[in-house]
């Protein structure tokens, strides 16, 4: 039986000769009747893999499975072909990014550092991370959400929303199709691979359903429940409350989802600004229902590293800016991209730090360019008494254009050099070529890959500076 | 013991179904017979198609790789329990 949403043709022609979008179906193959968008009670559900990277490991190696696991946020790095003991690899600079079930039982938590992760638990394995591997995953789980539901959010690499109203029609129509879903990721991504779905009228409610009940839940939450269920909730739980929201609320007296609910709305835009609104709104369960399937456009790209030992010449800080450097121009030219926005920070020894960014006359898409405005940056606001833990280096103010040609010869000359190698790059993969300077120094992989690597923001930049 | 390696290996398939299976793996002078194939996933070099076979017998795991422009086999991860 065909399950989901099905769609006959790609356009129909209406009475009057116009092309029309075709009609939604239900999964009984019947015309949907409901409006997609603006309808007045959506079914929402949220799909979020249980400890996911670690789950994704304790798939493809049976020998890991019911034991404590931690995938490393630093991944492997076998491109020189030498054998290495896993066990032996340096994980000083790496935190826990995903802990196994049984690490969690344990007291082992996201986020941690992997030296106070294996303090705490001495046989913990911790796997170093396979980007590739998680984002397989990743695109399998999305194509069998995208199979079920009238539109599909993705949140993060473990986690989406799902707009179900007119696949599922009701809400037994929604726990049939998680059903179905749970079975499929079982099938295609492997029986190891579980995932909690939360069922709600909402994003909010949905997403905090979700994670009510874990690993392998399915929590509805009906309209008619969500007040009486955000109550039973605590503040933290709230997407979007986060420790220092839940810690000024605390000095406002607000200690719980029902203090927060009696809190009146001016009170809470006075202390929190327009945050004030969507607290207000959350304590009663409201909170957004669009699921938005269309691509944010990139706002910037970059990379930041925390390095194996920390940086203390500038030979050492300008050879890594550089392959930093390299790395985000690279993505720049794949997407197209040129930028003219210069954002630069440093994290010290102490974890205390410093960015800025600079706005720069002529867009740039080239590696040595951003380096050497990077370069600039990084001398003006260096403590130079101090060791460097982390570079982050990106560019913003993004055109989808190619690097504007200079006149001079010597530039033209460069442009084509940098033309021939990323027709290497893009032939033979990212890291064919390095610059004979950059040559010393090892960035390993990163967990979410690194064409996946998080920007650094202008507020994070600005709130540093 | 867990290794991360780069050995070219012998490995014998089996084709069902669209799909390929392996069966044996041959790593220097040992032939495993494999049981289980836990995962199979894709990634790109370039232009070039890489398939990594996450399988193992009753006491190994192994990550294979398969270059598909070259048809070679490495093994790129060992795991014994």
């Amino acid at each position: 039986m065909a399950i989901g949403r099905i769609i006959f043709g790609l356009k129909n022609d209406d009475s009057n000769g116009r092309v029309t979008d075709p009609p939604l179906r239900n999964r009984y193959g019947q015309v949907c009747d409901l409006p997609t968008t603006n309808h007045p009670m959506k079914i929402i559900m949220h799909i979020d893999f249980n400890s996911f990277f670690a789950s994704v490991e304790q798939q493809a190696n049976p020998f890991l499975r019911g034991k404590p696991i931690a995938v490393a946020g630093k991944g492997r790095n076998n491109m020189d072909g030498k054998p290495q003991d896993v066990s032996a690899l340096r994980y000083e600079r790496s935190i826990v990014t995903t802990a196994s079930r049984e690490a969690k039982k344990l007291g082992i938590k996201t986020a941690m550092s992997t030296i106070e992760a294996k303090q705490m638990i001495p046989n913990l394995e911790i796997i170093p991370g396979d980007p590739r591997k998680y984002a397989e995953i990743t695109k399998r789980f999305l194509a069998i959400l995208r199979r079920y539901a009238d539109s599909v959010e993705q949140f993060s690499a473990d986690e989406a929303f799902a707009d179900v109203t007119c696949a599922a029609q009701d809400y037994f129509g929604a726990v049939m199709l998680a059903q179905l879903i749970r079975d499929d990721v079982a099938k295609e991504c492997g029986a190891y691979c579980t995932a909690s779905i939360g069922i709600g009228p909402n994003k909010l409610i949905a997403k905090l359903a979700g994670e009510s009940v874990k690993p392998s839940g399915l929590t509805v939450v009906r309209p008619e429940e969500v007040e009486a269920f955000v109550l039973t909730r605590e503040l933290q739980d709230i997407c979007g409350i986060g420790p220092r929201t839940a810690a000024h609320l605390k000095e406002l007296g607000i200690e719980s989802t029902a203090k927060l609910r009696e809190t009146p709305r001016s009170t809470l835009v006075h202390h929190f600004k327009s945050y004030g609104h969507f607290l207000y709104n959350a304590s009663r369960g409201l909170g957004p229902d669009e699921v938005q399937y269309e691509r944010v456009p990139e706002k910037s790209i970059g990379h930041s590293y925390t390095f194996p030992y920390d940086l203390e010449t500038d030979i050492e800080l300008q050879t890594n800016l550089l392959a930093l450097c390299d790395k985000v121009a690279w993505r720049l030219r794949k997407g197209n991209f040129v930028g003219s926005v210069v954002s630069v920070y440093v994290r010290y020894h102490g974890f205390s730090g410093n960015g800025a960014h600079r706005k720069i006359s002529v867009p740039i898409s080239d590696g040595l360019e951003l380096y050497k405005n990077a370069w600039t940056i990084l001398q003006e606001i260096r403590d130079v008494h101090a060791p460097v833990r982390l570079l982050g280096v990106s560019l913003s103010s993004l055109v989808r254009m190619h690097a504007p040609s200079s006149l001079f010869r010597k530039d033209q000359k460069t442009a084509e050099t940098i033309q021939a190698l990323d027709t290497l790059q893009t032939r033979y993969g990212a890291g064919i070529w390095q610059r004979a300077s950059t040559l010393k120094t090892v960035m390993l992989e990163r967990i979410g890959g690194w064409h996946y690597d998080h920007e650094l923001s202008e507020s994070r930049s600005k709130i540093a500076s | 013991m867990h290794e991360i390696l780069n050995d070219p290996i012998d490995v014998v398939v089996q084709f069902l179904q669209n799909r390929v299976r392996p069966t044996h793996v041959r790593w220097g002078q040992r032939v495993y017979d494999l049981k289980q194939v836990n995962l199979v996933h894709g990634a790109r070099e370039g232009r070039k198609q890489i398939f990594y076979f996450s399988v193992s017998d009753s006491a190994n795991f192994m990550k294979l790789r398969l270059d598909t422009e070259t048809l070679e086999w490495r093994l790129v991860e060992l795991y014994s329990d």
